[in-house]
């Protein structure tokens, strides 16, 4: 039998053939033409952001948008997985954009500044300050740590984290700057700001982790600790960070199929840009007024077509 | 969670207790020896011997040696290892181009069309077809109920949100139900298959949802795919278990008379056994859709759509009255559900009356009115619903939480801080601060003194198993928060059991109720938790017991309610007192269905873990929704399997000396 093994090559190359002509990569999943995926990571600026953004690109434009609610992390993932187009706040991830980006699988592309810039850090209510002025400084923070203590955390000071996805280096800086504080993770948004509320309302004292542009900064009156700037490189190690957290200047991120395609969609979403001013203001009219987001942005574009209009591409009317 | 049959836990499906030591107490206080042989004694010492020695370990080296770590940070670092490599080559392996990306692509597909074929219906077309099924296969009064549903969605202003969740739901349920039938079958048939998968369902039921997310995002893609796929996963053993059983319960003699004539294999299960154990799969089928239901919720947290994902917006703007319209909006649609299914499988079918020649011309008028509505709905161009028609009760919620909040606000606080201070603080001491290996040891005495040699062998691995994983503290710290859950829940669930039993009218008011209670996603009560309690452990623990609670009063009801009239008409014609009656004949005559209630109470309990981590509980839970968020797979897994462990100890504990099931 010497044609044996000569039809065995013959059924292997045929089957991986085959194969290879039926390869699946998970970017061909069915999906709408003229529909743009946008990630929608869990706080409200972002929201404000992708809401106003979804509203032009629906009623002006008239494409479908669809906004999925994931955490930062996993929205990266789910560019690389193909499943949506692009993150229009990020806050860092260099580690992501490496392993993600040009250098690594080649799937994202960073978009460039949307022109918000972020602040994260340790904030107490005014209140706060007016009893102990010196609180804002690290040495004032560190003499003062026993007014936080709750009984969560018995005689150490309580230390209230954000949610889980976020951006952290708490624990380094509470080691860094020598604190005697605990860190109690709220373990999501809602539960962190319903806590600070509670508390604001009973004029207890509170530090936790917060961030700017956020609509509470708009409803409480909250005051940034000075802690020691950042400097590059200093977080180096997660253990000991002795800086506070950088200034992000925030950025878009793309899908690299989704620029290659260079659709018009994607074309106002790079020509796009705002202040932090605009974001906290579409973002007051949900969290605060209760205002559904699409009535929001709804009101926002109604009010500033000359800040929107320039973000369409011109020749869209040819498309 | 299930609506109408309680046991959704592992073993709950068959409970068949031994016989021993169930007899009234009153005789056992009569033989002194008998008091010896008590298993509460002996759980009592060995708590005592933990207390000495957690004192004796502190007083000697200044508290006990944790677990050590570094087998626990090999493993986990292995795990990250596997996730770095599947993000590089998730679209160049051919594992992944061949098989995970077809199912992924395939399911994602799946449930754009079948949203898409229901927005082609339209909402009058989606209404006239989902009432018209109800009214043929349940009766006009479910009819009713299901048409209340659909406008429940319609004027909350969720009707697309409800169309996406239906689409996964029914994606889900599809495989859900073509893996668990075959499977359940073939466990029904064979012995051997059945030990072998056994185990497998237990794990499947024990493992927390949110610790499999991570991995399943992994496999199959963020967004609707692996929502189907997590969703499936979590509502398959129930579709399993009762398919086996049911086969298993078909009368052997019609199979031997069957046999004996000659009939194949495939002509008894096709002839025989699927006939006749249709009504208990069709209960499987009604278990599956309700766990898928719940499961729907909680897929929103890896981008699905619909309205779980509806309830975690308004969560992230701290709206909670918006969050419990949308919570409504599932109640409803699991409620509706559950009484569908539910009527197709106690066989009360809603055309049985019809004689048989008109139904054709029935099934041909109802396909014409279906047609005739979505004709004219396209040709006017109706879609959705109008949001404009909505009614907004968001705001009469919220004033009445804030309300709560300073009424009662100070007192909760205050009870908070207790709890933390006398209860949960010490026991968490206790349990993380002692020596490991005499935790290991309690366990296993625990494990012997409740259920025999080999459920101490379970207890004694799955501790082990903890501290390998490299997660001994906070486990300990999480089981403390655990069995003080459980003990509220099981004490509050006695009481209003016992109550429920006692008045109809009370039982037929709280039915609802827990009903409510039961399908109501824990999403949407955690931040009045928060509220109330300030957070930390405290609004966990609150949490918990509200979700574990509806099942447990259920069990004691139905188990109370189960006393035999005669045992209760003799305790009466010997003057006892109605005290004495619950006490010395309902209680102890109703011990199957309190242990399963305890059991159930504790693997739900458990169940919380991840949920309360959401507002603060810290711990295995927070490290599980740390590791999904950070994208961190080995801490987020071990964490997860860590809280298996546990209630693989817990769970075997409390089954007691059962007997061994075939």
């Amino acid at each position: 039998m010497r044609r044996g093994p000569l039809i065995r090559i013959l059924a292997a190359a045929t089957a991986a053939a085959l194969l290879s002509s039926c390869a699946v990569r998970t970017d061909q999943v069915a999906r709408d033409p003229g529909t743009v995926r946008m990630a929608l990571n869990g706080w409200v600026g972002y929201e404000a952001s992708a809401e106003v953004l979804a509203y032009i690109l629906r009623e002006e434009m008239d494409y479908q948008v669809q906004l999925v609610r994931v955490d930062e992390q996993p929205s990266w993932q789910a560019i690389d997985q193909g499943v949506i187009d692009v993150i229009v706040e990020n806050w860092g991830h260099e580690d992501l954009m490496e392993l993600y980006g040009p250098g690594g699988n080649g799937t994202v592309v960073d978009g460039g500044p949307n022109g918000n810039e972020g602040v994260i850090g340790w904030y107490v209510p005014a209140y706060v300050v007016e009893e102990y002025p010196e609180i804002t400084t690290l040495e004032g923070l560190r003499e003062n740590t026993d007014i936080f203590r709750t009984a969560e955390t018995g005689d150490r000071g309580e230390f209230l984290g954000g949610a889980p996805g976020f951006v952290t280096q708490d624990q380094g800086m509470i080691n860094a700057f020598d604190l005697d504080l605990q860190i109690v993770f709220a373990g999501s948004e809602p539960a962190q700001i319903t806590e600070v509320r509670r508390r604001y309302a009973d004029e207890e004292p509170v530090l936790f982790y917060f961030y700017d542009p956020q609509w509470l900064q708009e409803e409480l009156d909250l005051v940034k600790i000075d802690l020691p700037p950042y400097e590059e490189g200093c977080d180096a190690d997660l253990d000991s960070v002795p800086c506070d957290y950088p200034a992000y200047e925030l950025n878009k991120i793309f899908r690299a199929g989704f620029v290659e395609e260079n659709d018009p969609a994607y074309r106002f979403l790079d020509n796009w840009t705002w202040t932090n001013a605009d974001q906290n203001e579409v973002a007051r009219m949900i969290a605060d007024e209760g205002l559904d987001p699409t009535e929001a942005a709804e009101v926002w574009v109604r009010d500033n077509p000359d800040v929107w209009r320039p973000w369409i591409p011109e020749d869209f009317e040819d498309r | 969670m299930a609506v109408t049959t309680p046991a959704g836990g592992p073993g709950g499906s068959d409970p068949v207790y031994r016989e021993q030591g169930s007899r009234p107490r009153a005789a056992a206080r009569r033989d002194p020896a008998a008091v010896l042989r008590s298993p509460w004694l002996w759980a009592l010492v060995v708590f005592a011997v933990l207390v000495a020695g957690h004192w004796a370990a502190r007083l000697a080296w200044g508290g006990g040696p944790g677990f050590p770590t570094d087998t626990g940070e090999r493993f986990m670092a292995w795990l990250d290892g596997i996730y770095a490599w599947i993000v590089v080559n998730r679209n160049d392996s051919p594992l992944f181009l061949y098989f995970f990306n077809y199912i992924s692509v395939g399911l994602g597909s799946a449930v754009v069309l079948i949203n898409r074929f229901l927005e082609f219906l339209a909402w009058p077309g989606v209404t006239v077809l989902g009432t018209v099924i109800a009214w043929r296969v349940a009766g006009w009064r479910v009819a009713l109920l299901v048409l209340g549903t659909f406008g429940v969605f319609a004027l909350t202003g969720l009707w697309d949100e409800s169309m996406r969740t239906l689409a996964l739901i029914i994606t889900s349920v599809s495989i859900a139900l073509l893996f668990g039938i075959p499977l359940g079958i073939l466990a029904g048939r064979s012995d051997r298959f059945h030990r072998a998968i056994r185990p497998v369902l237990d794990f499947m039921q024990i493992m927390p949802a949110f610790a499999y997310l991570l991995p399943f995002v992994l496999l199959f893609g963020i967004g609707d795919p692996a929502a189907a796929v997590v969703t499936a996963v979590y509502a398959i053993p129930p579709a399993v278990r009762i398919t086996a059983l049911a086969i298993r319960e078909v009368p052997q003699g019609a199979i031997e008379a069957t046999t004996s004539l000659g009939s194949t294999p495939w002509q008894i299960l096709t002839k025989v056994q699927l006939p006749s154990a249709r009504r208990t799969i069709l209960l499987g089928v009604n278990q599956t859709i309700m766990l898928a239901v719940s499961m729907v919720v909680i897929a929103s947290v890896i981008g699905a759509g619909g309205l779980g994902d509806a309830i975690y917006q308004a969560l992230s703007k701290v709206n909670v009255g918006q969050a419990l319209q949308a919570g409504l909006a599932i109640v409803m649609l699991a409620i509706a559900m559950d009484r569908v299914t539910g009527a197709v499988g106690h066989g009360s079918r809603g055309t049985a009356g019809v004689p048989e020649r008109y139904r054709l011309p029935l099934l041909g008028a109802d396909l014409i009115i279906l047609i005739t509505t979505v004709a004219v709905c396209r040709l006017i161009g109706v879609e959705g619903w109008p949001r404009d028609l909505s009614v907004d009760i968001s705001d009469p919620v919220n004033a009445f939480e804030d309300w709560l909040q300073t009424a009662i606000g100070p007192f909760t606080t205050a009870l908070g801080t207790w709890t933390l201070d006398w209860v949960l603080g010490p026991l968490s001491g206790l349990l993380g601060g002692s020596p490991w290996w005499l935790v290991i040891l309690c366990a296993t005495a625990l494990g012997w003194i409740f259920g025999g040699w080999r459920t101490a062998l379970v207890s004694a691995g799955s501790f082990v198993a903890v501290g390998l994983l490299g997660v001994w503290g906070n486990a300990m710290d999480t089981l403390s928060q655990v069995l003080v859950a459980s003990v509220i829940t099981i004490a509050l669930g006695v009481v209003v059991g016992v109550l429920m039993s006692r008045s109809d009218v009370f039982a037929a008011i709280l039915r609802p109720v827990l009903d409510a209670m039961q399908t109501l996603p824990p999403f949407v009560y955690l931040i009045p938790a928060v509220a109330l309690f300030g957070i930390g452990r405290v609004p966990a623990l609150v949490a918990a017991v509200i979700f574990a609670l509806p099942p447990v009063i259920r069990l004691v009801n139905d188990g109370i309610r189960g006393v035999s009239p005669a045992s209760l008409e003799a305790a009466t014609s010997q003057g006892s007192t109605g005290w004495q009656l619950l006490t010395k004949v309902e209680l102890p005559l109703a011990r199957g269905s309190l242990l399963l209630a305890v059991n159930q109470g504790l693997i739900l309990v458990l169940s919380m873990v991840v949920m309360g981590a959401l507002v603060g509980a810290g711990s295995l839970g927070f490290d599980v929704v740390f590791g999904l968020a950070q994208n961190e797979l080995g801490l987020g897994l071990a964490s997860g399997l860590a809280i298996v462990c546990l209630g693989l100890f817990l769970d075997r504990v409390t089954q007691g000396r059962k007997v061994q099931r075939a």
